[in-house]
């Protein structure tokens, strides 16, 4: 009894093991994206499901950094959609991402928030904020916002003289969460994680020379169940670059590639 | 180390020094109120001492940013007054010595209650005033405990992390005390920047242990 649940427990970890394909034999492309794609992806999903029925695309969440590790530990994922190009080219580096499958298919903005009824502010005079007012960004070391927060700052030359009144999030929705609560003055989050966020104010987008591009980058990764993977997966990414996907990303707040 | 790097420790060093400020006369206060009478409210007084060494740090916070942050109740007025407290080192401080303080009262109340009873009466019908009683008949017979704890007590306010974070926040600088400064390096994947904290606070961690073993008096009073 014993050894009949040991194997029975056995089978459903190789079942488990066992993805790439499903049950009629069709093939599933995982697709690890960026937590600040959450809301585009599925409907981008959606579309190409609709177009082709073949392969299955199921998408994998987290911070772009932390996806590009587990790539490189050898994760099962076919097709990355970062928020950000650094990932993406370290993976090609590493020989994880095929180089000519590399493509900007969308860019994202950066928005100055604030809470309702908190101080007016724009980008260029922040430090015009009380003493006491803080600012939140995301760990630019963690957070690909964060990132892009600081180097728009350090364009702005207001990097320096705001140090000790940047409080880092530990991700883009830590960052929101500060300003909705109105522990902070302003903060600063992509475009698209605001569309449909009641209570707070879009202080000023983003916009000039001093404004990082945030481009969304996707490519399709070598893959480790080799060949059987990598036509459906550059599929997706090449369907990522049409009229239909293109429509999806404009219409949830990105700006297209030209 | 660099002076970047050196920041947190200095930081964590302040935050402990003032949170043992805050800690020191209030502990020591309670444990003499909680040693030497019993009280209508002695349970409370307890249970209100002691939670926040059984709640998780994340309640701490939560209640912290609730009760005293921009928007809160007393956050509010104090904002009004213009006093904020949310995202500053004060609010480190604050953090840190909620979790400080049954640490200290845990150590010095027992300390107390075994100083003889006896000697705390000749004392009183010898005419001390109340407080001359504690200072030259209490504390002098419950300082080991007292001292340990006090130690203790500043390890811990130090160590403090999960309601600073949430109440403090991570501002580099301003309030990434040593435990924070930790967090942020791990996520970023910076491991030998986080060791090098983790080192400082793990030999501060043993030889305060090690130091309370053996200065604690094994039992009863030390006279």
């Amino acid at each position: 009894m014993r050894r009949r649940a040991a194997l029975a427990l056995l089978g459903l970890l190789f079942l488990g093991c066992h993805r790439g394909k499903n049950e009629e034999g069709k093939v599933e492309v995982s697709v690890g994206a960026a937590s600040s794609l959450r809301v585009v992806l599925p409907k981008l999903v959606e579309a190409f499901g609709r177009e082709h029925r073949r392969p299955k695309v199921v998408p994998v969440y987290g911070a772009s950094g932390d996806l590009r590790k587990r790539i490189q530990d050898g994760a099962p994922i076919d097709v990355v959609l970062f928020a950000a190009p650094e990932p993406v080219d370290k993976l090609i580096e590493t020989g994880n991402v095929i180089a000519d499958s590399r493509k900007v298919v969308a860019h994202n903005r950066l928005a100055l928030i604030g809470p309702k009824g908190g101080p007016k502010v724009g980008w260029h005079s922040l430090e015009t904020l009380a003493p006491g007012d803080k600012i939140a960004i995301g760990d630019p070391e963690v957070v690909p916002a964060g990132a892009y927060a600081k180097k728009a700052l350090q364009a702005l030359g207001q990097w320096d003289s705001l140090a000790g009144r940047l409080v880092f999030g530990g991700d883009v929705a830590a960052v929101l969460a500060y300003v909705r609560r109105g522990e902070v003055a302003a903060g600063v989050v992509y475009m698209t994680e605001i569309k449909d966020v009641a209570d707070v104010l879009v202080l000023e987008e983003a916009r000039g020379a001093f404004a990082p591009r945030a481009d969304v980058v996707a490519g399709s990764t070598k893959g480790v169940e080799g060949a059987s993977h990598a036509g459906p997966a550059r599929s997706f990414v090449e369907f990522l670059s049409t009229r239909e996907a293109r429509e999806i990303f404009e219409a949830n707040g990105f700006e297209l590639p030209r | 180390m660099t002076d970047d790097a050196l920041a947190p420790v200095w930081l964590s060093l302040r935050v402990g020094v003032l949170a043992l400020a805050v800690t020191a006369p209030l502990g020591i206060g309670l444990a003499w109120l909680q040693a030497s009478r019993a009280h209508r409210f002695r349970g409370l007084v307890d249970a209100l001492v002691l939670a926040p060494m059984v709640l998780p740090p994340s309640v701490i916070g939560f209640f912290l940013v609730w009760g005293l942050g921009r928007r809160g109740p007393v956050g509010g007025w104090l904002e009004r007054a213009g006093v904020r407290l949310i995202f500053t080192p004060w609010a480190a401080v604050i953090a840190s010595s909620i979790v400080a303080l049954p640490v200290l009262v845990k150590a010095a109340q027992p300390a107390m209650e075994a100083v003889p009873q006896e000697l705390v009466l000749v004392a009183r019908t010898l005419g001390l005033a109340p407080f001359e009683v504690f200072r030259r008949v209490v504390l002098r017979g419950a300082w080991r405990g007292v001292a340990t704890g006090l130690l203790l007590a500043f390890v811990r306010a130090i160590g403090e992390f999960g309601a600073t974070l949430m109440f403090a926040g991570n501002i580099p600088g301003r309030t990434d005390t040593m435990p924070i400064a930790i967090w942020g390096a791990y996520q970023a994947g910076n491991d030998d920047r986080a060791l090098g904290y983790v080192a400082v606070l793990t030999v501060l961690g043993f030889l305060a242990a090690a130091f309370a073993a053996r200065f604690a008096p094994p039992r009863g009073v030390d006279r």
